[in-house]
């Protein structure tokens, strides 16, 4: 009787060997462009203003795989916090249906909206201790840019995808996407709002393929 | 009418060509951003392109200097933000339209505002502040442009009129009351015709020219500040060409603000209202030093998720030497609410008294116009960087021949 769910074990970690093997790799890199300058924040009618500077994230990509793939399960919540008057990442590649909180970790109030067309919305005014969250559901694919209504030099990107396979790069471009079912499908990099790079790729069970974005 | 509907729609046209440039307004702004030596020296430059429309009653209320039922005012504002290293900051505001006040016929370029701050502390305790800049009295001016000001004029305290010049003393009580325009009965063009040498309490956001300092301690916050002209004084006396700091201004601001939600403040200005010019007009022994407007005020605010709201209360006094002195009190109650992402409505509610003065004759007479005005606006951005707004303000005031006057705006403004 014991013997029954060790047997049980073994059968599903030989399975998902075999279906691990059976997915497909892409890994490459992507040409980014410069980074821009950092942001001079406006404190010309703040009568109390605070020292130091911002800092200023370097550009990454976003690679992501469209074709018709199977519904999965519901992604998970994601996150894009205000912190130090900037968004923590300013890049955040999430699935159509996700759910997107916007915790304040500053000590002052923030106020984010878009009014891209893939989403309209605003938070109105919140604290760094609002509860619940603040938050959205992107149900439509496209690119949704965030402001601050408080802190106008503040820009975030959502890109809303209708794909579950989507990674973003690192800061030297360099991506890998993994867990990739066989078949043709087209490859994307996104890299700003006016450069979408894409290729054609033809996967191959168990395969790791290379595409670079030049 | 007709008018404000053509410009009205030339207005929404305006936002036609704009709205597909709006990607490219947000690629110019992050090209606008300039930086030198490995980034500890940064500039930016930004701006905003207001066309603003008014229709009025005559005499136009505020400081809406025309004697034609309309008035078209285009403006161009340029912003230098610079930041050197982390605890120096400085700031440019330059104008092309007709006038600060829109008295003038032809455009032309002005440098309103220019400051460096020093920041020696992270943490906001002390800044200095040397330029020609806003005042920290008050609320206002931190939301006065065009952009963050939910109306198209400023709150009735920071507008209104009163019989005060700041080029001559009045001789007599019953001159000060003429100035005023207490007699009833009067025309419009009567009123109208010495508007440009009269004062509010408060000159819009007053960029005077002198040296500040500020910090927050904890929940609390302080300012002081030298002016070189009071918070009465018209624009041309905030040049420090023109109002030397012979007769400073001095005004202090205390704040509490025990979490975002609200702020509330006391203001305290006390300082010469007369330009030197004026001493050639006043009796043997009075100065124009002593011409001096005293000035209490006390702010509050209030902010939570889309609602905004706004009060503030100004006890004024200006001594006239012969007379002894004028009071006046002014106060504004504001709210500002989202009703969708790009939909806003605000209403403000405006009132002023004036206290009495003993006329020639010794009876006790009201030395200004007693006024109340309610302003309700609904604005619409289109995008992230242009909006609409729409002004309807119904005014009421004592002595007047026509006591209500209705004044219709509206304004777009494009920012970059």
């Amino acid at each position: 009787m014991k013997a029954r769910p060790l047997i049980l074990c073994l059968i599903v970690s030989t399975l998902s060997c075999v279906s691990a093997r059976a997915q497909a790799v892409i890994e490459g890199k992507v040409a980014l462009p410069k980074a821009h300058s950092a942001p001079v924040v406006s404190k010309r009618y703040e009568i109390v203003s605070k020292g130091g500077v911002l800092a200023t994230d370097p550009p990454t990509a976003v690679v992501y795989l469209e074709g018709s793939f199977p519904k999965g399960a519901a992604p998970a919540t994601a996150k894009m916090a205000q912190k130090n008057l900037n968004f923590v990442t300013p890049l955040l590649p999430v699935q159509v249906g996700t759910k997107v909180e916007f915790p304040n970790e500053d000590d002052t109030y923030h106020n984010i909206f878009s009014y891209s067309p893939a989403k309209r919305f605003d938070l109105g005014r919140y604290r760094p201790e609002e509860r619940p969250i603040p938050s959205q559901v992107f149900d439509t694919a496209g690119m949704v840019t965030l402001h601050c209504d408080i802190h106008e030099h503040m820009r975030g990107i959502i890109l809303v995808l209708d794909t579950p396979h989507f990674v973003r790069s690192d800061t030297e471009g360099k991506y890998r996407l993994t867990g990739l079912p066989p078949g043709r499908y087209t490859l994307k990099a996104w890299v700003n709002s006016k450069t979408t790079l894409v290729r054609e790729v033809d996967l191959k069970a168990g395969t790791t393929i290379r595409v670079d974005f030049p | 009418m007709n008018k404000i509907i053509t410009l009205a729609s030339l207005m929404f046209t305006a936002f036609a060509v704009t709205a597909p440039a709006e990607d490219w307004l947000e690629r110019l702004n992050e090209n606008l951003t300039v930086t030198a030596l490995d980034g500890n020296v940064r500039l930016r430059l930004s701006g905003m392109l207001d066309l603003e429309a008014y229709h009025v009653d005559k005499p136009a209320p505020g400081l809406i200097y025309t004697d034609h039922d309309f008035l078209f005012n285009p403006r161009l504002t340029l912003f230098v933000d610079a930041q050197f290293g982390p605890h120096v900051y400085g700031f440019v505001q330059s104008r092309v339209d007709r006038g600060f006040d829109p008295s003038e016929m032809n455009a032309r370029m002005r440098l309103d505002e220019y400051a460096l701050r020093i920041t020696p502390w992270d943490d906001g305790r002390f800044n200095l502040q040397i330029g020609k800049f806003a005042t920290i009295v008050g609320n206002w001016t931190k939301r006065h442009d065009s952009w963050s000001n939910p109306f198209i004029t400023a709150p009735g305290p920071y507008e209104n009129l009163t019989g005060i010049w700041d080029s001559s003393g009045p001789g007599d009580a019953d001159t000060l009351l003429y100035w005023a325009h207490v007699f009833s009965g009067e025309s419009a063009a009567s009123v109208y015709s010495d508007k440009y040498l009269r004062n509010p309490i408060i000159w819009g956001p007053s960029y005077s020219t002198g040296i500040s300092i500020s910090g927050q301690i904890g929940m609390f916050e302080y300012a002081a500040e030298m002016k070189n002209s009071a918070l009465a004084s018209r624009p041309k006396s905030w040049e420090i060409g023109e109002v030397d700091m012979d007769h400073p201004t001095f005004s202090g601001r205390l704040g509490l603000r025990p979490n975002q939600m609200w702020n509330v403040g006391v203001s305290l200005s006390a300082g010469p209202y007369l330009l030197d010019e004026a001493q050639q007009y006043l009796l043997p022994g009075q100065h124009a030093g002593d011409y001096r407007e005293w000035v209490l005020a006390q702010d509050i605010s209030f902010e939570w998720h889309h609602l905004q709201l706004w009060a503030e209360f100004f006890e004024t006094r200006f001594e006239v030497p012969g007379l002894g002195h004028v009071d006046t009190f002014a106060y504004y109650l504001e709210a500002k609410y989202k009703f969708t992402p790009q939909l806003f409505g605000a209403l403000r509610w405006n009132q002023q008294f004036f206290g009495n003065l003993r006329d020639d004759l010794g009876n006790r007479v009201r030395w200004g116009r007693d006024m109340w005005r309610v302003d309700m606006a609904l604005g619409y951005r289109f995008t992230a960087n242009t909006q609409m707004k729409l002004q309807y303000s119904f005014q009421q005031e004592d002595f007047a021949l026509h006591s209500i006057t209705n004044t219709i705006a509206a304004q777009f403004t494009l920012r970059f």
